[in-house]
């Protein structure tokens, strides 16, 4: 239909554990998207970290499904934003739900078989870009674990200490 | 024009020329190279996408084992459904198929993203 990108700012990504969910999700440390019905399907093209930090941390930032989703994902504010890329973008009429603070926060997958995506970076003044090929996306299918569902969260199961970055999610839904 | 299966490949680009890196420990037990993620290090790694069931999987340069391929969707797949595939009583379930069918609305899934069910919704 038309990408869109999803932008966090200015979050400091406390590591939460794999299996666990989100602790102090009020709090942004994680960003999280959200199919908008149970047909909708949505294609993560691309997703960019760079770190903010003014000392060496390690994050072990990764990009996993929702085991178990929020409850009350709260609605977006500045200085995050999802917004399309072009500039002439009909509005959606069942917008993916992107948000960085829940009432209960999800819980990042920790099922062996589950993908995950290793963006891990040291976040003073590292950069990690992944980009999808074509028909090689990474796919959210309908607004239900397991597959509706997927965060983007540093994991202290693998290592990652908390410190400040930004990042973006380029998806596009159909 | 010829078709390469190379061209299925995606990119993780990761910077760490202006950082000190990962430490070599930290990247081991984050799964990374300690080689290609140091101080002042720059590196491109290929990553693939499983067509069964849709993990994205950072190739591996030295591996000599063969990798996962279904010959049916002629494209790669990870070593989960690689094994998977191996059962006598498998079913050939792409994971474009798995979508269509939720997208239908007739299906929701349950279980992990890996050989899910597929629960009729009575649609």
């Amino acid at each position: 239909m038309a990408k869109r990108i999803f932008t966090s700012a200015a979050i400091n990504w406390t590591a939460n554990a794999a299996g666990s969910a989100i602790g102090t999700p009020g709090t942004p440390s994680w960003m999280g998207v959200k199919g908008a019905s149970g047909t909708q399907i949505t294609d993560v093209l691309e997703i960019l970290f760079s770190g903010k930090a003014t000392s060496s941390i390690v994050a072990a930032i990764e990009f996993c499904r929702a085991s178990t989703l929020e409850t009350t994902p709260t609605t977006l504010a500045a200085p995050h934003s999802d917004g399309p890329m072009h500039f002439a973008t009909a509005a959606l009429t069942a917008p993916v739900v992107t948000f960085v603070a829940a009432a209960t926060g999800p819980t990042p997958s920790n099922t062996v078989t589950d993908g995950k995506i290793n963006l891990g970076l040291n976040l003073f003044g590292g950069i990690i870009r992944w980009n999808a090929a074509p028909t090689q996306q990474w796919t959210i299918v309908g607004n239900t674990a397991p597959g509706g569902e997927s965060l983007l969260f540093n994991s202290s199961t693998a290592g990652g200490s908390g410190g400040n970055g930004d990042a973006h999610i380029m998806y596009e839904t159909y | 024009m010829i078709f390469s299966q190379q061209s299925h490949q995606g990119e993780i680009m990761l910077d760490h020329r202006a950082s000190p890196g990962i430490p070599a420990g930290k990247a081991e037990q984050m799964g990374l190279d300690p080689t290609l993620v140091g101080e002042g290090r720059m590196s491109h790694m290929a990553t693939l996408g499983c067509a069964h069931c849709n993990a994205v999987v950072v190739l591996q340069p030295l591996r000599t084992r063969e990798r996962g391929h279904c010959f049916k969707c002629n494209r790669y797949v990870c070593d989960y459904c690689a094994a998977d595939m191996r059962r006598p009583d498998y079913d050939h379930r792409p994971f474009e198929k798995v979508v269509d069918l939720v997208g239908s609305g007739k299906f929701t899934l349950q279980g992990p993203l890996w050989n899910p069910l597929l629960i009729p919704t009575g649609e």
